[in-house]
């Protein structure tokens, strides 16, 4: 675009040229009041989020006696850590009185299993339908899309049968093994997107030179899946952490997660309310996952999306 | 043609997940389908009285618990759709203003990564008639009504305990849970589109809010539609939260059909019932889930077009 | 025993026919290029005798073996792709053993293997490297590698230079062919590029629409072109193809393309006698025209025509004459075509005995 104006032109030599004022101003960021207003106003949804979390920690550590005071957005007079150790070691859940610390390991222990089942069978499942010619591979991912869906209900009466029969019913095995199945789909669909995108020729370069099934997947395709693994776990150990359902309905009373527990402690009717116990043990189910989160941010994100909208 | 090695091997390596979903969902979903019509009670009885065949289901649309269940859902449905605009609003300030992008998603986003059972807990505490914020509101001498004055003009943020508005204490804690989730798809959308329609916008002279609402918001509607159909999903399947917050309470004030399905398999002991209520809630969504399936059939299509 | 064989192939994906009723014999040693624009079918028939793809109906064979029902693994080729394909997590090493360690060769001979091929490449120094640090050319020589290391006796290609650029296609046509005389092993080549074809083919085997145009060494494809499809296909700049009448007088055979321009073909090797009167096509390579008057050796035909542009490239110069409706395309020496301006007219000879004839109706040569 000519900076020379009409008029410099029509001037020709020997007249005075029009200041050359630049067409575009240059655009500086610079701290407008609207700037300022969208800063408080997400500042303030900002607090809006944190207070449950300020909430729980800040009551965690009063006493009970500061509670009873009703200030519920002061800091604790006394920073006591009672809560947390009765939360840890005391806390009852059922008829057992042990505290918080069974069903943190309970959950601990259900992650790793259900993660190895549902991570290994989905990812040999989505290597096969994405890379490899299987006729009615469209027809079982139509399926496998609408099983994501289905609520838990409809299948909840068939499994806990199920499980019986197999003698998981009320273990942690039993809970690790409907959170396989359950997750089973979408992982599948998950990977099966991830795998879809690797190069063809890549793939037609392995079956020339190796063509086994197996092979091509362990030597070639895991080393290639570390970024969609990643996603994956933080998905996967997020939910089934989190998880209530699965936990209540099939942990029985051995294997109860840590959820469980927090759910019977802060349901109970009977006798009176330790509101400090309560957010204690609210807190400690919560640090694992959150601490995650902190960890990751972005991928966790990517997870949680990968999770809703099936890859 | 022989048959292939290479065409077997997949296709055995597919068994498992094959014999999983065949059992597990499909027959399971066949299973519960056919327990709907029998008379099973905490055992399953499968024998059809073919004269009455539709007769749990009858049952089922005259009990009051499963109509307030309806509503309750239509109700948090509507309530937890401020999660999604709520979520633009963020998404939008956040991507117009992008000073403090990065701490600004940490924060919104944390309570992903928290349980709904948790969740439930702390807002249930701060909703806590005599010792949670009302105390607090009422301490800082504010009076008010939140429940529409009924205690005569004073602080009542007795929200959990009323029938009328215990549901509106869970929808809050809905939005504050879900409403980063949305944000962030938001943003995703937001970031797709061309920062020269701003641009262009802003030489027209068309004022900021004319802009989102008339250009970006329906570039966006996929990512709302999305949205929309997530929601729904995630509403239809709310349980913890309830259970976190009031237990189905005040009485069944704030039961839902998953509530109510899994009280009618454990408490009511009653397994035709809840097979019932089960199926009811397979309907409803499939009901959610055919546009879901029709978006991303529509997707699909326009992805390989502009290949 | 040809080294690779199709019989009757067809390929057929629902209700289209890529292929139809196709025959090639490749003999033991060929360099065999299959040529033609995108679409025709080169790559379909190479995804066949990879056996990446099955064929609908036909048989192919390998030496004396049918290895129409067999997996790729097992039909003893090696093919090397247009984007390398090279195992990106593994090292340049572990790529040329992968298809190895299936072989279930011992150790030793994997090492000397990887070891040979590494050093006829010249990408010894690169082996603990992963793909993503080697450059294009690099890349391109590990998937040779990888293919060299199998000991085969068919090696494929799959458009393997599209993706390098104009110096590096060079070299590596030239270390292609290099390899190729060296270890006397049978290719097939697939590309669109006539340049790599003419100048790597013992066999070339020119495709258009699923069929094979013409099958022979590049000489015969490029003298004596068996259709105008091959003839307008081969040769840059194009061949002239003009239409012209036939005119017997006196024993001579003339072909006229207008009042005033024709060219004598008298010794024209028809496959059948020519008719009076008969609608034919001409093509005339740019190359075996000249200037009336510089000339060195007998010129047939006349043609008398203004200069539309004349492009200079240094080495050559390519001369366009107006002729109606369009132009003719003339390769002169620069320092002939110094000098000539558009506009001018100039008297231009073509080279006698060089013309191509086609019929006119069938495209077919005459």
């Amino acid at each position: 675009m000519s900076q020379i104006s009409v008029s410099e032109r029509a001037a020709g030599a020997g007249e005075v040229p029009v200041s050359r004022a630049p067409v575009f101003a240059r655009l500086r960021k610079r701290i407008t009041p609207q700037s300022i207003a969208v800063l408080v106003f997400l500042g303030m949804c900002a607090l809006f989020f944190c207070i449950p979390l300020y909430v729980v920690v800040v009551t965690s550590f009063k006493t009970m006696d500061q509670i009873r005071e009703g200030a519920i957005f002061a800091l604790p007079q006394v920073w006591s850590l009672e809560a947390w150790d009765h939360a840890w070691n005391r806390a009852c859940s059922g008829i057992r009185c042990d505290g918080l610390k069974v069903g943190f390991w309970n959950s601990v222990a259900i992650l790793f299993p259900s993660l190895i089942l549902s991570i290994a069978l989905s990812m040999v499942t989505g290597y096969a339908l994405a890379l490899w010619n299987v006729r009615w591979a469209g027809t079982f991912l139509f399926v496998l899309f609408i099983c994501a869906f289905v609520p838990f209900q409809i299948i909840m009466y068939p499994l806990i049968v199920m499980t019986t029969t197999l003698k998981v019913y009320g273990t942690l095995w039993g809970v690790a093994l409907i959170h396989a199945i359950l997750a089973m789909p979408v992982l599948t669909l998950i990977f099966r997107n991830y795998y879809k995108d690797i190069p063809t020729e890549i793939m037609s370069a392995a079956i020339m030179d190796s063509g086994s099934f197996w092979r091509i997947f362990f030597e070639i395709i895991v080393p290639m899946s570390g970024n969609i693994l990643i996603v994956i776990l933080i998905l996967q150990i997020t939910s089934i952490w989190n998880d209530y359902l699965i936990g209540v309905t099939f942990g029985g009373l051995a294997g109860q997660p840590m959820t469980v527990n927090l759910a019977n402690l802060i349901t109970i009717s009977t006798g009176t309310t330790n509101y400090a116990h309560n957010m204690a043990a609210a807190l400690l189910t919560a640090i694992p996952p959150l601490v995650v989160y902190f960890l990751v941010g972005k991928l966790f994100v990517q997870g949680v999306t990968a999770g809703a909208i099936k890859g | 043609m022989a048959p292939r090695w290479s065409r077997i091997a997949p296709q055995l390596a597919l068994t498992p997940a094959l014999a999983v979903t065949a059992v597990a969902f499909v027959g399971s979903i066949g299973w519960t389908v056919y327990l709907s019509f029998t008379r099973s009670r905490r055992l399953p009885d499968y024998e059809i009285d073919w004269s009455e065949w539709g007769r749990q289901y009858d049952r089922l649309f005259r009990d009051a618990g499963w109509e307030i269940s309806l509503r309750n859902l239509v109700v948090l449905g509507l309530g937890s759709a401020l999660a999604i605009v709520f979520g633009f609003i963020l998404a939008a300030m956040i991507d117009k203003e992008k000073r403090g992008e990065s701490f600004f998603r940490t924060v919104f986003l944390y309570p992903l990564a928290v349980s709904l059972i948790v969740t439930g807990a702390a807002w249930r505490w701060i909703f806590n008639p005599t010792l949670g914020a009302q105390s607090f509101l009422r301490g800082l001498g504010w009076q008010g009504g939140v429940d529409g004055g009924a205690r005569g003009g004073q602080v009542a943020f007795t929200c959990l305990a009323q029938p009328d508005t215990a549901m509106y204490a869970i929808i809050l804690a809905s939005v504050w849970q879900s409403a980063g989730f949305y944000m962030a798809l938001m943003l995703a959308g937001l970031k797709g589109i061309n920062s020269e329609i701003w641009s262009a916008a802003r030489l027209d002279g068309v004022p900021l809010w004319r802009v989102y609402v008339e250009i970006i918001i329906p570039m966006m509607k996929f990512t709302f539609i999305t949205c929309a159909i997530l929601l729904s999903l995630g509403v239809i399947k709310a349980y913890d939260v309830v259970v976190a917050m009031t237990n189905g309470g005040p009485g069944q004030s704030t039961w839902v059909p998953a509530y109510f399905t899994i009280n009618a398999l454990s408490a009511k002991s009653n397994l035709g019932y809840a097979s019932t209520a089960a199926v009811m809630m397979l309907a409803i969504t499939f009901v959610v889930f055919i546009p879901l399936v029709a978006l991303t059939a529509w997707q699909q299509r326009k992805r390989e077009a502009a290949r | 025993m040809p080294a690779v064989s199709f019989e009757h192939i067809v390929k057929r994906y629902g209700a289209v026919t890529v292929l139809d009723d196709l025959n090639l014999a490749i003999e033991d040693g060929d360099f065999l290029v299959l040529l033609g624009p995108s679409g025709c079918g080169k790559t379909t028939l190479l995804n066949l005798l990879a056996g990446l793809l099955e064929v609908t109906e036909g048989r192919i064979t390998i030496g004396d073996r049918d290895v129409t029902d067999l997996d790729p693994k097992d039909r003893g080729l090696a093919m090397v792709f247009q984007s390398y394909a090279l195992y990106p997590t593994k090292t340049v090493r572990g790529n040329l053993r992968f298809g190895l360690a299936a072989s279930r060769l011992p150790r030793d001979e994997q090492e000397r293997r990887i070891a040979w091929a590494a050093r006829l490449l010249q990408i010894e120094p690169l082996l603990d490297r992963k793909p993503a640090q080697l450059s294009g050319g690099q890349r391109q020589r590990v998937a040779i590698g990888r293919a060299l290391v199998k000991k085969v006796g068919v090696f494929l290609f799959d458009e393997p230079l599209s993706n390098l650029d104009a110096k590096l296609r060079t070299e590596m046509r030239l270390e292609i062919k290099k390899l190729h005389d060296e270890l006397k092993s049978t290719v097939v080549y697939v590309t669109h590029d006539q340049i790599e074809a003419m100048t790597m083919a013992t066999k070339i085997a020119v495709m258009d629409a699923g069929v094979i145009q013409q099958f022979g060494t590049p000489d015969e494809i490029y003298e004596r072109p068996a259709n105008l499809f091959v003839a307008g296909f081969i040769g840059a700049p194009a061949m002239n193809l003009r239409p012209a009448t036939l005119r017997l007088a006196a024993g001579r055979v003339e072909a006229v393309f207008a009042p005033g321009a024709a060219l004598d073909v008298t010794d024209y090797p028809f496959a059948a006698a020519p008719e009076d009167g008969m609608a034919v096509i001409a093509g005339l390579r740019p190359e075996h025209f000249d200037l009336k008057g510089a000339a060195s050796g007998p010129l047939a035909g006349s043609f008398t025509l203004p200069v539309r542009s004349t492009e200079r490239t240094g080495s050559d110069a390519t001369l366009y004459l107006a002729f109606a409706p369009d132009h003719l395309a003339l390769r002169i020496s620069p320092d002939r075509a110094g000098g000539l301006q558009p506009g001018d007219r100039v008297e231009v000879g073509f080279q006698a005995g060089k013309a191509n004839l086609f019929d006119a109706r069938s495209g077919r040569r005459l």
